[in-house]
Formats: C-alpha cells, sequence, structure tokens
C-alpha cells in the first residue's frame, strides 16, 4: 500500500498574490518585465525525459500536483518535447488528456510546453497547415510556449510564434546556446533583433542551454548583452546540469537580470535535467536574493512526494548516474541523454559509449558546429553511432540527407565539407547524379505535403472506422501510426494511467488475494483483487474481483515465454 | 382458491406469476426441460417438475404439461405469454384433466385468435376496422379478390395470416406485383409458422400508432379497463418498447377503453386480455387484434394503475369477482417497458448467447426489473434471448425519461451483446424525448444503430492486470 503524505505542516497558500492565469499574455509578460526578483519554472517534462526515458507518469505528477501548485512557480513545463510522442507510445495516455489533469490539478500555475519550431514535438518539418492546427488544439491548455529551432533559423519559428500569439498565449521565442568561435554575443543578438522583428516586443525571450555548456561567466555575460541591446525583453534561462554547473549558470543569469530559470525537485534528484530549486534559492540567498512569493515548505512536501514516488522508475534511470563534465566536449543535449544511452545499450555500444561521444563531437564539428537539440541531436547522434558501426558517413540516414539538402533550414556558421555531401547524397542514389547537381536541383527542395487535413481525416476514418475528434487529428496529422495505436489500445484497455507505477512497470505474476487499489480522476476509489491465477498449456486465466464484481480473463500465451511470477 | 398453481412457462414471466401466486400463498410449481435446467425460473418455485430432454418440444407439450401437474398435485396452470398461451386446446385439456386454466376459455381464444371472428365481434359494437377482407381463397380467385381490394381501397397493403399473432405472419405491399407474390408467398410462410395457411388482406395505415387496451374481465360479468398504452416502437412488428399510458386525447382515450370494454362483454370475455388498435395521424383508431394471454408489457399498466395484473388473473380464474371496480381504476403518472435482450442490434438483432459474467442492475425509485438471470448464467441459444425487463415509472414523460436514462446507465452486463446501448441511443434521440413516434420509428431512425458500445472502464483495467499477470510483464510499457 502507498503512504499517504498528509499535508498538515506547511503553509497550503501560495504567497504570491497574483494568478498569472487569469491575465493576459500581454500582462504576464508586463509583470515579469517589471518584477524586481527571480520565477522559477519546474520542468519535470525534461527531467522526466533527461533522467527517466521519458518515463514519469501521470500518476506521480499528479501526487505531486497540489503541493507544486502551492509554491508559486511560474510555469510548470509537462508537455512538448519527446513528450507528446512517449505519452502516446510508452505511456498510453492521451497527450491532451494529460493536460486537462495537470491543469485542473495545478489551478494556480501556469502550463507550459517545449515545442520544436516547424518540427513540433516531432522529427521532421510539418506542413503550415498541420502546425497551425496543432498549435490551435493544444494552446487550449497550454499556457506557455517555449519554441526553439535546432538551427535557430528564425523563420522556422514564425508559424508556431504567430498562432501563439493569436491564441493569447505567452510566447517564449528560444535561443539554443552553444559554444565554440562562432557562437558569438554578436550571432545571438542578431538573432534576437530578428525574433524581435518577428514577434514584436511582448515576448519572454528564452535562452536554450540543451547541453550544459558555457562557464557561469559566459551565460552572465551573454544575459547582460541580451539586457544591453533589449532592456525591455524579459529573459528566462533554461539550463541543464549535466556538468554539475548548472546552479552557478543559473545564478550568474539571475544576478545579470533573466527574470526566470528552470529547475526541478530535488526529489528528482535529477542528473542530466534540471538543478534543484531548493539549492538554487539557497545560494541566490547568499548573493542576496530573497526567494520572496515562493513556498519553501511547498518545494519540500513536493520532493518527498517524488522520492517516494522515484522507487517505481529505478529502471529507466540511466546506466551512468553522476555529473558528466564531459559534456562540454561531446555536447550531447540533457533531453537525449536517456534514449541516447538505450539505443546505445540495445547497439551493445555501451561499452565503448566515449569512442561514440568523441565521434560526435567530431560529427557535430563536420556538420556545421549546430545545436544538438532535438530533432539535431537525433540526426547527429544516429550519425555518430553510425560511423562508429559502418565507417564514416558509410549508412547516412535519411534525417541527414534532409538535414544537408537545407530541408531544416541553412547551416548557420559554415556548410558540412564536399566529402561529406558526396558520400551522404549519393547514397545508394541509382539515377546517377552528383552531390552538387542534387543541391542544384529541384530534388533538393522540401516536399510539399500533399496530404491535407481532409484526406488524413479521411484516411483515419479507414483506420479507426470513425471520424476523429480535432484533438485526435491533430495528433494523427503528427505521429499517424502511433496515435491510431494508442487509440486501439485505448478502446481495448481504457485509461491506464490511472493505475499505479508500481502496477503499470510490474514484472512478474500477482499473487492470490494481490489487491490493486487506486483512485480515479472523479475522486471515485476502485479496486480490483486478484483471487486466482490458473496457467494452462497455452492460456493464463486471471479471477479478479472489479469493484467487487468478479470476472475472469483468459489471455493467450506461450507458456515458454512466460516470466516467472 | 388454488392451492398449487404450476406455471407452464419459463423465464421472466414464469418468476413474475410466481411473485403473485406467493404472494396469494398459492404454492407454485416449475417446469423444465432439461436443456434449461439451469434457467432462474426454477430457483424461484416452491417445486420444479423436469418436463422432458427438451429444447422447445416438451415446453410445447399439453399433455406433458398436464401430466406433471397431475403429479405434483396442481390445481392451476398459468400458461405466461408465448409457448401454449393462445392454443385453445390447452385450456380445454385442463378442464378435462380437472385443472383451472388461468387464461380465458378455449372458445374465447378460438374466437379472438381468428381475425376473422374477432374483427366481427368488434364491428358489432361499432369498433372500426381497417378496411379488410374475409380470410382469401386460395389460387386465382384469392388473387383476384386481392386484386379488387388494392384497386378499391390502393397500397400499402398489409397481408396477414389469419392466425398470427404478436406481429408475426404479416407482409406489407406497394404494389400489384408485390401483392400476387406475396400472397403465395405470405401463405407458405403462415403454414410453416402457425399449421395454417389461411390469409387475410387489410388496409395499410400510413405512420400509424400501436395503442392497445388492457382488459380484464371476470366469470360474474364484471368487466374493466386498466387503460391504454402506446406500442409504437417496434421492429419487424416486434414490439420494443412500450408505454402507459399511450397519451392519446382524453376523448379518443375514453372512446377506445369504452369500446374495448363492450366488445368484451359481447364477446363474453374472461380473465386478462388486450385488444390492439392502430391509430392514424387524425387519431381514428381501427381494430387490429386481440392478446388473449397476458403480454409482456403488462408491467406498465401495472406501474400506472398500482393493479396486480396477475393477482386479478388467479382471482378471476378461481372464480372470485375482481377485486375493483372501472372507478377503482385511475391511471397517474408514466411508465415505459423495454426489453433488455441478449442480441447484437447491429447485426440486426441476431441473438448472442453465452454466459453472463457480470450482472449488475439498477435500482431506486420508480425501476421495476422483470429479470431472467443471473451472474453466471449461461444463456441458453435455445430460448428467446431476454435478460432483464425494465420498467420504469415517472410522475410524468420527461420524469420517467430521465429515469429510463438513468436506469440504463445503471446496469452492468458483461460476457453478451446486450441491446442497453441501442435503447440508450434512443432514449437519447429528440423525437423519442418529444414523443414523435409512431411504427415507422426504427425504420426511420437507422442512425441509432451508430452507437458506441461501451465497456465498463474498470474491466478494461482489470483486463490490462489480467495481461500483466499472464505475460509476466507489461507489454505496452515497455
Amino acid at each position: 500500500m502507498l503512504t499517504v503524505i498528509t499535508l498538515t505542516h506547511f503553509s497550503k497558500k501560495r504567497k504570491e498574490t497574483v494568478v498569472f492565469r487569469e491575465m493576459s499574455a500581454k500582462e504576464v509578460i508586463d509583470y515579469v518585465r517589471n518584477y524586481d526578483g527571480y520565477f522559477l519554472t519546474n520542468n519535470e517534462r525534461d527531467v522526466s525525459q533527461s533522467d527517466f526515458k521519458g518515463r514519469i507518469m501521470p500518476w506521480t505528477t499528479l501526487r505531486a500536483a497540489p503541493t507544486r501548485d502551492m509554491v508559486g512557480y511560474f510555469a510548470f513545463e509537462i508537455s512538448g518535447g519527446a513528450s507528446i510522442h512517449v505519452d502516446l507510445m510508452k505511456k498510453q495516455i492521451n497527450p491532451f488528456e494529460k493536460l486537462r489533469l495537470v491543469r485542473k490539478a495545478m489551478p494556480n500555475t501556469l502550463i507550459q510546453t517545449g515545442c520544436r519550431s516547424h518540427n513540433l514535438f516531432g522529427y521532421r518539418p510539418y506542413s503550415e497547415e498541420t502546425i497551425r492546427a496543432t498549435v490551435r488544439a493544444f494552446a487550449k491548455y497550454v499556457d506557455v510556449w517555449r519554441v526553439y529551432d535546432f538551427m535557430n533559423h528564425i523563420p522556422n519559428m514564425k508559424i508556431v510564434g504567430e498562432e501563439v500569439q493569436k491564441a493569447g498565449r505567452i510566447l517564449v521565442p528560444s535561443l539554443c546556446f552553444g559554444t565554440g568561435p562562432e557562437h558569438s554575443n554578436e550571432f545571438y543578438l542578431e538573432k534576437v533583433q530578428e525574433i524581435v522583428d518577428t514577434f514584436g516586443p511582448d515576448i519572454i525571450l528564452g535562452i536554450k542551454n540543451h547541453s550544459a555548456l558555457g562557464s557561469f561567466e559566459r551565460i552572465a555575460n551573454l544575459v547582460e548583452a541580451i539586457k544591453a541591446e533589449f532592456p525591455e525583453i524579459p529573459i528566462a534561462y533554461h539550463g541543464h546540469n549535466t556538468d554539475g554547473n548548472d546552479l552557478a549558470r543559473m545564478v550568474a543569469a539571475i544576478r545579470a537580470g533573466a527574470k526566470i530559470v528552470e529547475v526541478c525537485d530535488h526529489g528528482f534528484g535529477a542528473w542530466y535535467s534540471q538543478a534543484p530549486a531548493l539549492s538554487l534559492i539557497q545560494v541566490l540567498e547568499d548573493h542576496g536574493y530573497s526567494p520572496k512569493n515562493i513556498n519553501i515548505d511547498a518545494i519540500i512536501q513536493s520532493s518527498e512526494i517524488i522520492r517516494y514516488e522515484r522507487r517505481y522508475y529505478a529502471a529507466f534511470e540511466s546506466p551512468f548516474r553522476g555529473v558528466d563534465p564531459l559534456v562540454r566536449a561531446h555536447k550531447l543535449t540533457g533531453g537525449a541523454v536517456s534514449m541516447a544511452y538505450e539505443q546505445a545499450e540495445q547497439l551493445g555500444l555501451l561499452s565503448r559509449i566515449q569512442e561514440v561521444f568523441e565521434e560526435l563531437s567530431t560529427v557535430i564539428k563536420e556538420l556545421g558546429n549546430i545545436w544538438p537539440v532535438t530533432p539535431g541531436s537525433q540526426i547527429l547522434w544516429s550519425t555518430a553511432v553510425s560511423n562508429i558501426l559502418y565507417g564514416r558517413y558509410e549508412q547516412p540516414s535519411d534525417d541527414l540527407k534532409r538535414l544537408l539538402l537545407g530541408h531544416y533550414g541553412p547551416f548557420p556558421f559554415y556548410d558540412p565539407p564536399d566529402w561529406i555531401y558526396k558520400k551522404v547524397l549519393e547514397h545508394k542514389r541509382t539515377n546517377g547524379k552528383r552531390w552538387y547537381e542534387i543541391l542544384q536541383s529541384k530534388d533538393r527542395a522540401k516536399p510539399e505535403d500533399k496530404e491535407g487535413i481532409e484526406s488524413c481525416r479521411e484516411q483515419f476514418r479507414e483506420e479507426m472506422g470513425r471520424y476523429p475528434s480535432e484533438e485526435e487529428m491533430v495528433l494523427y496529422l503528427i505521429f499517424p501510426r502511433d496515435t491510431v495505436s494508442y487509440l486501439k489500445f485505448e478502446e481495448r484497455y481504457g485509461r491506464t494511467w490511472l493505475l499505479p507505477p508500481d502496477i503499470w512497470f510490474h514484472t512478474g505474476g500477482f499473487p492470490n488475494g494481490k489487491r490493486i487499489t487506486f483512485t480515479d480522476d472523479s475522486g471515485k476509489p476502485h479496486i480490483i483483487d486478484i483471487v486466482s491465477t490458473q496457467v494452462l498449456d497455452n492460456v493464463v486465466k486471471t479471477s479478479c474481483l472489479v469493484d467487487y464484481h468478479f470476472k475472469t480473463y483468459s489471455v493467450p500465451v506461450d507458456a515458454k515465454k512466460r516470466k516467472a511470477g | 382458491m388454488i392451492e398449487k398453481l404450476l406455471v407452464a412457462n419459463r423465464g421472466e414471466i414464469a418468476i413474475r406469476i410466481m411473485r403473485s401466486a406467493q404472494e396469494l400463498g398459492i404454492k407454485t410449481v416449475a417446469v423444465y426441460e432439461e436443456t434449461d435446467r439451469f434457467a432462474m425460473h426454477i430457483t424461484k418455485a416452491d417445486e420444479a417438475v423436469c418436463i422432458g430432454p427438451g429444447p422447445r418440444k416438451d415446453y410445447l407439450d399439453i399433455d406433458r404439461i398436464i401430466h406433471a401437474a397431475k403429479e405434483v398435485g396442481a390445481d392451476a396452470i398459468h400458461p405466461g405469454y408465448g409457448f401454449l398461451s393462445e392454443n385453445p386446446e390447452f385450456p380445454l385439456k385442463c378442464r378435462e384433466a380437472g385443472l383451472i386454466f388461468v387464461g380465458p376459455p378455449s372458445d374465447i381464444i378460438l374466437k379472438m385468435g381468428s381475425k376473422v371472428t374477432a374483427r366481427q365481434i368488434m364491428e358489432s359494437v361499432g369498433i372500426p376496422l381497417i378496411p379488410g377482407t374475409k380470410t382469401l381463397p386460395p389460387g386465382n380467385e384469392g388473387n383476384e379478390i386481392a386484386l379488387d381490394f388494392a384497386e378499391r381501397y390502393g397500397f400499402p397493403i398489409m397481408i396477414k395470416a389469419v392466425s398470427g399473432g404478436g406481429g408475426r405472419g404479416i407482409r406489407v405491399v406497394h404494389s400489384k406485383e408485390q401483392l400476387i407474390q406475396g400472397l403465395k408467398l405470405a401463405r407458405s410462410e403462415a403454414k410453416v409458422a402457425f399449421g395454417n395457411e389461411e390469409i387475410y388482406l387489410e388496409k395499410g395505415i400510413s405512420r400509424p400508432r400501436h395503442v392497445e387496451v388492457q382488459i380484464l374481465a371476470d366469470t360474474h360479468g364484471n368487466v374493466v379497463h386498466l387503460g391504454t398504452r402506446n406500442c409504437s416502437i417496434q421492429r419487424r412488428h416486434q414490439k420494443l418498447i412500450e408505454i402507459a399510458p399511450s397519451f392519446l386525447t382524453p376523448l379518443v382515450e375514453e372512446r377506445i377503453c369504452e369500446s374495448s370494454v363492450k366488445a368484451a362483454k359481447v364477446a363474453g370475455y374472461v380473465n386478462a386480455g388486450t385488444i390492439e388498435f392502430l391509430v392514424d395521424e387524425d387519431d381514428n383508431f381501427y381494430f387490429l387484434e386481440v392478446n388473449t394471454r397476458i403480454q409482456v408489457e403488462h408491467t406498465v399498466t401495472e406501474m400506472v394503475t398500482g393493479i396486480d395484473i396477475v393477482r386479478e388473473q388467479l382471482r378471476i380464474a378461481a372464480g372470485e369477482p375482481l377485486s375493483i371496480k372501472q372507478e377503482d381504476v385511475s391511471v397517474r403518472g408514466c411508465a415505459i417497458e423495454l426489453r433488455i435482450n441478449a442480441e447484437d442490434p447491429k447485426q440486426s438483432f441476431i441473438p448472442c448467447p453465452g454466459v453472463i459474467e457480470v450482472y449488475q442492475s439498477p435500482g431506486g425509485h420508480g425501476i421495476r426489473l422483470d429479470g431472467a438471470v443471473y451472474q453466471g448464467y449461461e444463456i441458453p441459444r435455445f430460448y428467446d434471448s431476454l435478460i432483464v425487463k425494465l420498467t420504469v415509472y415517472g410522475f410524468s414523460w420527461n420524469e420517467a425519461v430521465d429515469r429510463l436514462r438513468r436506469a440504463l446507465d445503471g446496469f452492468n452486463i458483461v460476457g453478451v451483446k446486450t441491446t442497453i446501448p441501442y435503447y440508450k441511443a434512443i432514449v437519447d434521440d429528440p423525437d423519442f424525448r418529444n414523443r414523435q413516434f409512431d411504427t415507422t420509428y426504427i425504420d426511420s431512425h437507422p442512425e441509432l444503430l451508430d452507437y458506441r458500445e461501451a465497456e465498463d472502464e474498470m474491466d478494461k483495467l482489470a483486463r490490462l492486470i489480467a495481461e500483466i499477470n499472464a505475460y509476466g510483464y507489461n507489454p505496452h510499457a515497455l
């Protein structure tokens, strides 16, 4: 049985008297702009993605929601990044339903998403029609949109940003931050100007330090430079703690004038995601920044809940735990670490991980010193892995071809060398065209999205036997196969996110008499009692009492494959 | 007074009859076929007799049933509905065996069972008849009469089996070609179904409502009506939803009920019976047929009048006078009854026999259940697929409809497909809620079949838990 932690010894009131949810986007931005302190944003989405393979279940999120809602966070990021895809594929929850649940459970806190510009929550650019429909659908539940592009190509953000502003939500166009001689203040200031020219001054500017790069001085220097040029634009800093230095960077960012920084709960004790809120608050206090409007007790209580929950996710934590100061060289983005390790493990490369990291570092330099963040991180990482396994650029992926063809935007600093173009673009090419001819020909152009929303709606009907709701349509447009598979799952198994994580991730059989209890989103408790298990040759019969009615399920199963209970 | 009653039926009606009998202190005897040995009605009786191996033939075997009654010392037999309930031989043989038959005597069943005779009786008391023919002679002569009839009254025309009833043995034709073809088919169908190939014609009424009057008549010459029922929602002439009262205008309601009492008196009717009518768009009513038995839908009348019809049947059969006079009968509120069957409406209502894994039913104010199943019961493929008859009462039509929706939501039946989701679609339909329906309702609302079947959410989750238990891991969480 789970322990229920009662909230008796801490203030149940938020200190912050302003409720951002009740304000317009402009009012919120103005408030942040004129605020003489700092705000914290809790990024559980990134913690889950960076350190737990995206598996933190809604169960845990909802358990911690009431206390987190009391903290006085500026926002809570629970959507976006890889989470939409993982929700559908691995957690079997409708991403919209998750947002509805979290919004309801955290009525005082803004809900945030991380959006990959025209790549939305996926890995390739989507059509304008799809981008607009998707942002409109998600903007019903998401207040703050942290939008970034891994090529820092601002036009890639334009349609998303337009729709966010049209929906009256808060736009946070973000610079992907990197290091190297090209990543100068001049370059980033030009990008900020482009952002302001595109979206106007009523934005919060994001700095996205996805790979935990740069010293605290470098971050302070960049924030100061932006503040000097654009004093009216509030700055939000999103960093990762991969190297263990993000506390210092966040302190530096705030001291230099950043208004919002992103943190995690110390209960997660994350490695590759954000640094803990409470540690930051303690350091900032030494620098004279008092945590006004932040309920410390609520931060502690949230982590007490999370610490207990964390054990459910032990199997998904990285095989290498602890900070990684070498990230300065290989630059692997925090959000890609857990999945990168998973892939390396599957390919038997875990023992050669340093070799992969070295290759990654080389690949990044060869491919224009771009920002290794999704979908760029996947392209660069799989290229590095492929180079190790099959020889350098011998087995290029389609996404790498798209990168070289410019489908994701132009290389910002320099183009990759010709020999890479040759190897990649001429790979398995049957028409004999040379790489430079391909670059000049119409083959280079990004293929138009031939199938509009209407034809996709018909396609959905063919697959599901009914027309989609507006939200289902959006999910189908971005992840057609996984959406159908999820919806079929949901039809058969219902809202499985209600189950406790120790049941969802359970291994082995259940003993007779096992009682599974949980409460649904209407507050109703439910009980499923395992009465008996009968193992026959090819069938396992499980009899249970489901809310006090008796049911027997026969599951065909290969006895040899069945794990011992 | 009857001391021991054998119920010559099965399922919900057998149980319903036993309940009234037991309330009167009468011992009850169930009969069953070997293929029906797990039926619930057996458990509700004081005694039970297996009348044969079955299926479906021993319940129709008068001699076996009378033998069973004699063997257990029963002094009366109630036939229920269906099976032998309208077989005129049954009361005759009961009488010969010294048993009381709880129903009309055989000559009444014979008279009313013959559509032609019944029409003559109705005509004699001034009840309008749908223009029709007498029994058609076979061959060309019959064809010519039919064509003349069509010439005179136009189409549609209904071809009816003389021995048909309960919606069976009816064909509707819309042209001369269909008429000639239909006569031939109707004769052969009637012969197979009823053992009597005689047929007759009736003019079809467009968008008619099916309204019926419940009658009770004792052996002392007292006849009362218990108001009307609207049974217009039918599928292929089989009633799906029945409502009391029928919501005719008060004047028409009064005329139709008084005419029915008059007809029953002229016919010398005894025991419970129903006179059925078609009512057209202008509230003109036409005699349809008489049912000489307790009907499935009698519960709605009981709900709005408070009168136990079976109890009265037993009193009448015992020679007692009716316990009520006409002025004691008042209709208050509204009742709706529907039959929850193990059927798949999406597959032309094909029966879905199988094991009822979960059976949970609604309750509370204004809800009556006449059930025939229990959790773990296997609905046999040999008999009808009725699971439970749901009757709800409301002080008004709207209240009754709201209660019906709530009651349908309160069912949790797992293991077999049921008609519940289809009924939910009907109850949610604005035409139904506004009482805009006639006998064409089901055919004119095909979209009602587009419902989504909802499985209990917790059962779905339990399925996943069973799979985790079977595989030893959750294949969907990898």
